[in-house]
């Protein structure tokens, strides 16, 4: 039963977006996108299940873009929680196919995800109420610039953070 | 131990890459939200958890076992500290399948908590098994890093092949001086009573033949004979094999010297083995159960090894093949140096016999009906029966026992193909 959760999942991130744009190529893409999910689920490979994500995120920039909808901080975190659980859960169900699961695993694992998505909603509204007064004071031709800038600086701070982790586990001695 | 960023940590931070280049792109707040939930995940990444703190035990249920029989294994586990997550893998060798259970164990535990996983392996085929090696994989929380280790404690489970019970036995010509179950020739003490003799100061009183001594009128006692074991010798032929994986000539063999040498120690007789093949192997005559389980150990070692040269049997100590022995030759007669080596214990005036395993049936239910391959069967059971009739003409006692069939009938055949070589002769 390791694929309903999953299949819950992409099925919110299908709904969430078509919520936002009910048109015919939001549903084609997110159709597609479930189908990449449904793929990932009955085979090993784990290239499916990534490109899905990456489907139902440019699926739902583009549905918001389009649609000029307002800005909604709440969706767009339950939409983020949402795909990293599709990714996370994917990825340990794969590791629980065709294996003898203990007693304690589905229990641990909920408990963690629910204190995951709580600590989410704290950091977002955090976030949020330290960018409000931030926004105010930064002059609107810079906005774009600062933007991009911090994008990137989080992308390279996250990618050397997951590469300088496992350049130290190999320098370090073993545990 | 070795710990790695898993798979997932690094989709995580190309799927980051995407969500910030849209929103940068698309100029939404909101997308940037999307990535905090990611962000967060990856930001654990920066600070190196401690490695986990188990320990691992490995037991199997039994390390003898008959073909055909099932091994229990249990790992538990027990953790030190907190485990969110633990994959156990244990790659199963070739000539095992599992029965029951799941191949793999998926487990979370708490400090001090300790779980246990088990699983059945049978094994259908003797052989020599080694069991023990675990992978164990533990995750952190979030699946981003694992540590990787692989835990050996060795465990070897010896498959030895399963006895058929038999019966009946070729009886050995001569008889060894300790007690045992054959009527030997010479008098003694005994249960068999044989010729009767006039009284001789010593003779026990219980030993008188009172009707005799009335109808004589003088004390005649009744002799009886003596119950005397004997030493048997199996002798393998591992010089060549045919038939499938699973069944071959060489299995058949070992099947049928296993249940010899086990129906023969159960009969207080001394059994001795010799593994006739590239390497020569033998074990000298005993009895008992600690002699069993000897036997039973060079009979998994058994094995085809190629050589040119030709092996002699007098490279065979003594002691090993008394000159009074009982040699029963185990062969799919495959190979001439065999035969050569059989004749030449004829020739050195041992009791023999020869159990012929036909690999023609072996091979015949290996095949497919086509007509090619059932004439070719035809032409080649003709071929070895002509051998066989040259074989016998040697004055061999020699039967052939397809493995498909009961060993029992072949044996009895043995027997009296045996008392009709010795009649000719």
């Amino acid at each position: 039963m390791s694929w309903l959760p999953v299949a819950v999942l992409a099925l919110m991130l299908f709904g969430m977006t078509l919520r936002v744009a009910p048109y015919e190529a939001v549903l084609e893409i997110g159709l597609v996108a479930l189908l990449l999910v449904a793929t990932g689920l009955a085979t090993p490979w784990r290239w499916p299940m990534i490109s899905a994500a990456c489907l139902f995120l440019t699926n739902h920039a583009l549905a918001l873009w389009g649609t000029d909808a307002p800005v909604d901080i709440v969706g767009a975190a339950v939409f983020g929680v949402a795909l990293l659980f599709l990714l996370q859960l994917s990825d340990l169900g794969r590791g629980m196919r065709r294996a003898s699961v203990g007693a304690g695993v589905t229990r641990s694992l909920l408990a963690r995800l629910l204190v995951f998505a709580v600590m989410t909603l704290i950091a977002t509204t955090a976030g949020m109420a330290i960018a409000r007064p931030l926004s105010a004071a930064v002059p609107a031709v810079l906005a774009p610039l600062l933007a991009t800038a911090g994008a990137l600086g989080v992308v390279t701070a996250l990618a050397l953070a997951a590469t300088g982790a496992g350049r130290r586990a190999r320098a370090g001695p073993s545990p | 131990m070795t710990w790695r960023v898993t798979p997932l940590a690094l989709s995580l931070v190309t799927l980051a890459g995407v969500i910030l280049s849209l929103a940068v792109l698309t100029a939404r707040a909101d997308l940037f939200m999307a990535a905090v939930p990611l962000a967060l995940a990856l930001g654990t990444l920066a600070v190196r958890a401690p490695a986990p703190d188990y320990a691992v035990s490995y037991a199997i249920s039994s390390d003898r076992l008959w073909e055909g029989d099932t091994v229990t294994v249990t790992v538990e586990v027990t953790a030190r500290s907190a485990i969110p997550f633990m994959e156990l893998l244990e790659p199963l060798a070739a000539g095992g399948a599992q029965v029951s259970g799941r191949p793999r164990a998926v487990m979370a535990l708490r400090a001090g908590q300790t779980e246990r996983w088990r699983y059945d392996i049978t094994y259908p085929v003797r052989g020599v098994h080694d069991l023990g090696t675990l992978i164990v994989r533990v995750r952190d929380r979030w699946g981003l890093c694992s540590w990787e280790r692989r835990h050996v404690e060795r465990r070897r489970v010896r498959v030895h092949p399963r006895p058929t019970p038999l019966r009946s036995l070729p009886r050995p010509r001569r008889t060894q001086t300790s007690v045992g179950d054959y009527v030997a020739p010479v008098y003694g003490e005994g249960l068999e009573p044989g010729d009767i003799r006039q009284f001789a100061p010593g003779d026990r009183v219980r030993q008188v033949n009172w009707r005799a001594s009335l109808r004589l009128g003088t004390l005649y006692v009744t002799q009886q004979h003596r119950e005397r074991n004997a030493d048997v010798v199996l002798m393998v032929d591992t010089l060549a094999q045919v038939g499938t994986a699973s069944t071959t000539t060489l299995d058949a063999s070992v099947r049928a010297t296993s249940s010899l040498a086990t129906a023969y120690l159960a009969r207080k007789d001394r059994v001795g083995l010799i593994v006739y093949g590239g390497l020569i192997d033998w074990v000298r005559p005993g009895s008992g159960r600690p002699h069993h389980e000897r036997l039973a150990d060079a009979l998994l070692r058994a094995d085809v090894v190629f050589t040119y040269v030709a092996k002699d049997l007098k490279l065979v100590p003594p002691r090993v093949l008394p000159s009074h022995a009982f040699v029963i030759a185990v062969t799919p007669l495959l190979d001439r140096r065999f035969t050569q080596a059989v004749l030449d214990l004829v020739a050195r005036g041992f009791d023999l016999a020869v159990l012929v395993v036909s690999p023609v049936e072996l091979l015949r239910a290996a095949l497919s009906a086509a007509p090619v391959d059932q004439l070719a069967c035809r032409l080649w059971t003709l071929e070895r029966r002509a051998r066989l009739a040259e074989i016998r003409r040697h004055g061999l006692p020699v039967v052939e026992w397809n493995p498909a069939q009961s060993l029992e009938a072949a044996v009895t055949g043995l027997d009296r193909r045996r008392y009709r070589a010795m009649a000719a002769r």
